[in-house]
């Protein structure tokens, strides 16, 4: 992979400032980077949400998205200078010389024309090659990245095409004019797990095969650790450390790259059901569910979930995962099983049940924007359950309030009066907690809650959870995607596929071979650190293999 | 395809049923009368042999439901009884100035459709210029004015004082095209003022909403040059809202040629319509409303079956 | 070639100049394309040509002044957080406000402002104007600027009403259909589809011919023909408010109906909505002018513009511009309210659509 830094100079950056527009004023988002990039050479460009490293990714081709503007600093690629060009010079580059990848596939092939169309059209605009030999080099370059029937799959339209398979057909797109530059704009961000693998190993290889030079965006550091020869970490706007991936994986310089890689440490004893014979706090039992008109989205589930443990439900986008949790709530009925709560049935839907069983079971939301009323006060929003099912109320409220946004980690007085909006992330999330806790449950449904967190905050909120469960004696139902978070928080697992559970048990178990062949490929397709794990992968399971095995 | 054919049938089936609807909404809105019929045509002074006389003759002894299916049935056929006022078939009355109305109509539309179009990609194009702010004021006042306000002020400067074209549309049926052209040219023209406004804000912001798309920013990315990507990218997706601007606006000139053809005493339906309500013959009410509204019905269809034709999803199912 | 057409074309000229030299480019287009404009202008129409244009100039400059003052005036008397918002409107939706502001201090202090009574002869039919009568007589020798004054209470008045009215009618049933979904949602949708489907006038014309022209059938009768409009509008805010994970936590918890409309919906939804109501009001505004130019709306005496507008049309073909005077009084309330409105749309659509 690390090729010789001898190359001559492809792309350089020099004192960027990138200017953002927001609130009638120009704000500057980036800060000054450098970056060199060499012929042939991946550059991993890695940090959190806002760091602007997609901006970054954009002006490497001189483009500046509406409402940004590059305010100084320079970009020569080639030995052309992007921020003095005309915006005709520039454009005689994109799509020939320098191609991009963006991050949804499916939003960025235009769904009036057929895929092949789309692929061809720089090509034949460039005047590069004829129509019937674009098309020719279309579907060889779609068989490299092994997309089933490369010979028809063009004359598609983009919403015939899997999305996995769009973004092997976007980056081929890329590749129709042969170009010096790739910008891969974090690809494989909105795919699950086993089809980002295919997605990986196309990307690589094509790279490899034509030797093309790639910005390679993304906010994982795993997968980039795979891609990159080099990787630069960005932290609001500026270049925290630049380095050889190798180097960079092994021993980082700064304290934040090194916070970034401890964050996956976080680990705690398993705990396993309790001896007596208590029940369940929630069993779910034998559930058929579907929606109005729609097909079965859960088959006979069943689990269990005991006092003071923390179940986690994994599984792919589509596996049923959420709408169990929908059922157990009551905002789906169950078609056919039911839900039992300390042993008595529930009332299948949410109307139907009394205030007493409403309280026992919280919710945490995933995206903690649209889980809090941006208009509501923090105190009204923690303060209403605790008003409504314990009918608190003046002093006594204030004082349950305080207590609440205590046990939260943050302080009453800052907090009190303030709306969601002005909060980050993090502060939202844990808001988010303090509602589900105000109305003192036994139980608590945590739904991607840490998802769409930065990767520090998110390991707060897992210890904050951890902390509340050992406190409190809560029983949490995590539903998640990511197999990192179930190792570090989970006591026992759920894996559901199309509907079913697949395997369930305690989780030292399921994290040990033998495992149930889906679970093998769920465990096994979550990217490592090891920058050498995607080709060890890929070897075991057989080069022509991957996209299928994603399939089984 | 069948599931083309599918949707389609479905909207037309649709449209059948509000059609049905505002037949029933429009005959029995009549039958919510204080009083009856014969009573609101004769007045209070009527005495009770007149009353009943006239309740004969409109056959108002019958049950309603049964002459709503009469005059269903006659107005399928073309049949919509007779006028209260002076006895003649309504029928008769209505069929020319019908005419009228659609050539004042179409006459509109066809300036004001490809002319409105091609300003609001022009202004799309041009997004944040000066030259949209400007058309931007421009619009805004054209279509917050009333119909009768350009309609006078058209007539005091192109007919009274500079004398180009006539200020009432006067027509008959031995005028040759030109002539009839040239006669109607200002109530057409004060339909197009206020119907180009209208599309044209509305073809802008079609436009511009795709232009946010992901994949208009790829295509500009891949290289494209600005007209291109208009072109080829944002206008085949941009033509199910355009159709939508397009009928909707129609749908809007049957309702403002009423005014328009006050104004400029043209002898259109709309004018028929307006005396009709004054004097409260209600069987020319009913006929123009079921007329008004079944082409308002009729565009609108036509903008969703539109919409259904140009959808790439639908026309390429999976 | 007279002083004024030099003196116009030199001002032009330097004008753009300056524009060009400090690289305001779109100030340079705009001149200067004004002044080659102005060349076929003065060809064709002759010096009253460019003196129309200047005095169409001058008068948008003193708009453009007045509009400029007065928004300063507003964000001096505001709040910081209104002052805030108000310092990014443009200066049509400044104009806009003022005009509204005028418009509302006309109708509430009508009796004070107005010389006359509004239905008070006291002149000759159509007497030109002169120092009692601004504006002069209308065809039974009334006062016409009393009545333009008058008119600001009576017409507006009457569409603010039904606007109202629909608005409680429309937004009422869209928050209820959008919490409560199922049948009613469906129902609501479905009669909503109907009054849509017929034209809002013809529907008028039928109703009124029906139930006579009396206020209340006038103000009932718009309402309902207005309310889908704002029942669709809600129907649609409230579906993308209802969705959000902060609803669905409230009404897991067993809050009412009501609670949810108030507290979790409603506050979500005012942005747009206000917009709304400032749109509906034009629509209602226009319906009801156009009616009463029919003949079919407020009735003599009271003074209204759309009858005004009827009462002297005549006069245009006699180059009088009288009858135009209500109804610029029309079109300038309703263009000023849609300024407002379009800012507000540009600020609650964020500038992302841009």
């Amino acid at each position: 992979m690390n090729k010789p830094q001898s190359k001559s100079v492809l792309l350089e950056i020099r004192g960027l400032k990138i200017d953002g527009y927001s609130d009638e004023t120009w704000v500057p988002i980036i800060k000054g980077v450098d970056l060199t990039l060499r012929r042939g050479e991946v550059l991993g460009l890695i940090g959190e949400s806002g760091a602007g490293k997609s901006t970054i990714g954009a002006a490497a081709m001189g483009y500046a998205r509406d409402g940004t503007r590059i305010s100084e600093g320079s970009i020569e690629f080639d030995g052309m200078e992007l921020t003095t060009a005309t915006s005709a010079e520039k454009r005689a580059l994109r799509g020939s010389r320098i191609a991009y990848v963006a991050q949804s596939a499916a939003a960025s092939f235009n769904p009036a024309h057929k895929l092949i169309d789309q692929h061809t059209e720089a090509p034949l605009h460039y005047r590069i090659k004829k129509r019937m030999e674009a098309q020719e080099d279309a579907m060889e370059l779609y068989e490299r990245l092994r997309l089933p029937s490369p010979r028809e799959i063009g004359f598609r339209y983009p919403h015939q095409v899997s999305g996995g398979q769009l973004q092997r057909a976007m980056t081929a797109m890329a590749m129709s004019c042969r170009p010096d530059l790739i910008i891969f704009d974090e690809p494989t961000t909105a795919l699950d797990v086993t089809t980002q693998i295919e997605v990986l190993a196309a990307v690589r290889d094509i790279v490899d095969q034509f030797n093309t030079a790639a910005i390679y965006i993304t906010h994982d550091l795993a997968v980039v650790a795979q891609m990159a020869d080099a990787i630069k970490v960005l932290l609001k706007g500026e270049e925290v450390e630049h380095a050889p991936t190798e180097k960079m994986l092994d021993a980082p310089e700064e304290e934040y790259t090194k916070s970034l890689w401890a964050v996956r440490s976080f680990k705690r004893p398993q705990k396993s059901r309790p001896e007596d014979d208590s029940k369940p706090v929630i069993s779910v039992q034998g559930v058929d569910a579907a929606y109005t008109g729609g097909a079965k989205v859960l088959d006979d589930v069943s689990f269990d979930i005991y006092p003071g443990m923390t179940v986690a439900v994994v599984g792919e986008s589509g596996s049923g995962k959420s709408t169990a949790a929908r059922v157990i709530t009551g905002l789906l009925p169950p078609m056919k099983g039911e839900v039992l709560c300390r042993g008595a049935a529930l009332p299948p839907r949410y109307q139907d049940r009394t205030r007493e069983q409403l309280r026992q079971a919280q919710m945490i939301y995933q995206m903690a924007d649209t889980a809090l009323n941006p208009k509501s006060r923090i105190s009204d929003i923690i303060g209403r359950p605790a008003q409504f099912y314990s009918g608190l109320k003046g002093p006594m409220l204030k004082q349950r309030v305080d207590e609440l946004l205590d046990l939260i980690e943050l302080d009453p007085a800052n907090f009190y009066n303030r709306f969601p909006p002005e909060l980050s992330g993090g502060q939202k999330q844990r808001i988010g907690i303090a509602r589900a806790l105000a109305a003192e449950p036994e139980f608590i449904i945590c739904d991607e809650v840490t998802s769409a967190l930065d990767q520090l905050v998110a390991e707060g909120i897992l210890k904050l959870l951890d902390r509340l469960q050992r406190e409190l004696g809560l029983a949490y139902m995590f539903i998640t995607h990511d197999l990192a978070t179930v190792r570090s928080i989970a006591d026992e697992v759920v894996v559901m596929q199309n509907g079913r559970v697949v395997e369930q048990g305690a989780k030292e178990e399921m994290f040990t071979p033998p495992h149930h062949p889906y679970t093998d490929l769920l465990l096994s397709s979550v990217p490592e650190m090891d920058p050498n794990w995607l080709t060890t992968l890929l070897e075991e399971r057989g080069v022509d293999n991957i996209g299928e095995a994603a399939r089984v | 395809m069948r599931d083309i054919l599918g949707l389609v049938a479905k909207r037309l089936g649709l449209g059948l049923v509000t059609l049905l609807v505002v037949s029933v909404l429009i005959f029995f809105a009549v039958e919510l009368l204080p009083g009856d019929i014969a009573q609101a045509v004769l007045g209070q002074m009527a005495t009770e042999e007149t009353l009943a006389r006239l309740r004969e003759e409109l056959g108002l002894g019958r049950p309603a439901i049964v002459r709503y299916f009469d005059w269903l049935a006659g107005a399928v056929t073309g049949d919509f009884g007779t006028s209260l006022i002076d006895g003649e078939p309504v029928t008769a009355k209505i069929t020319d100035r019908f005419v009228s109305t659609l050539f004042l109509a179409a006459y509109a539309a066809v300036i004001a459709v490809p002319f409105a179009i091609t300003l609001g990609i022009i202004v799309a194009l041009l997004r944040n210029s000066i030259f949209d702010r400007v058309a931007n004021v421009v619009t805004l006042t054209s279509i917050s004015s009333p119909e009768f306000f350009l309609g006078y002020i058209l007539i005091l400067y192109l007919a009274v004082k500079w004398s180009m074209f006539p200020a009432i549309a006067s027509i008959s049926s031995g005028m040759t095209l030109l002539e009839l052209l040239e006669r109607t040219f200002l109530p057409a023209l004060t339909l197009v003022l206020v119907v180009t406004a209208h599309m044209m804000r509305m073809t802008r912001a079609a436009i511009i909403n795709l232009l946010a798309s992901p994949y208009i920013e790829m295509a500009r990315l891949k290289g494209a040059p600005p007209w291109k990507v208009i072109v080829k990218h944002a206008l085949p997706n941009a033509w199910a809202p355009i159709i939508n601007v397009v009928a909707l606006n129609l749908a809007y000139l049957v309702t403002g040629v009423v005014l328009v053809e006050v104004v400029f005493v043209y002898p259109g339906i709309g004018q028929l319509l307006v005396d009709a309500v004054a004097k409260r013959d209600f069987p020319i009410v009913q006929a123009c409303c079921l007329i008004f509204a079944a082409t308002f019905i009729l565009l609108n269809l036509a903008a969703d079956v539109g919409a259904i034709l140009t959808n790439p999803r639908l026309r390429h199912p999976k | 070639m007279s002083m004024f057409v030099i003196g116009y074309y030199a001002a032009l000229i330097a004008a753009s100049c300056i524009a060009a030299y400090f690289q305001n480019r779109q100030a340079f287009m705009l001149l200067f394309s004004l002044t080659l404009v102005s060349f076929v202008l003065g060809i064709v129409g002759g010096v009253p040509a460019l003196q129309g244009v200047t005095i169409f100039a001058g008068i948008l400059a003193l708009a453009a002044g007045t509009s400029y003052a007065f928004r300063e005036f507003l964000i001096q008397v505001s709040r910081p957080a209104i002052a805030k918002e108000l310092r990014t409107a443009p200066l049509t939706a400044a104009f806009g406000m003022f005009v509204i502001f005028t418009y509302a201090i006309a109708g509430i202090f009508a009796p004070w402002i107005a010389p006359f009574g509004q239905s008070e002869v006291i002149a000759s039919a159509f007497e030109p104007p002169n120092e009692d009568m601004l504006l002069g007589a209308d065809q039974l020798g009334r006062d016409m600027f009393s009545r333009i004054v008058y008119g600001a209470r009576n017409s507006v008045g009457l569409a603010l009403l039904a606007t109202i009215l629909a608005f409680v009618i429309g937004a009422l049933a869209g928050l209820y259909s959008a919490v409560k979904g199922g049948w009613l949602d469906q129902l609501s949708g479905r009669v909503a589809d109907v009054i849509m489907s017929v034209p809002s006038l013809i529907f008028a014309l039928l109703m009124l011919s029906i139930f006579g022209t009396y206020l209340w059938v006038i103000v009932v009768v718009v309402a309902i023909i207005y309310s889908p409009r704002v029942f669709r509008l809600t129907r649609a805010v409230a579906g993308n408010v209802v969705v959000m994970d902060y609803v669905e936590a409230a009404k897991l918890r067993g809050e009412g109906d009501w609670h949810l409309i108030r507290k979790e919906i409603l506050p979500n939804s005012t942005a747009p909505l206000i917009a709304e109501f400032g749109l509906e009001f034009c629509f209602v505004f226009l319906l009801i002018a156009g009616l009463s130019f029919l003949g079919l709306g407020i009735q003599p005496p009271t003074a209204d513009w759309g009858s005004m507008v009827r009462e002297n049309a005549t006069l245009i073909s006699f180059g009088d511009i009288t009858p135009l005077i209500p109804a610029a009084a029309i079109a300038l309330l309703t263009v000023a309210v849609n300024f407002v409105v379009d800012w507000m749309l540009f600020r609650s659509s964020g500038l992302k659509e841009q």
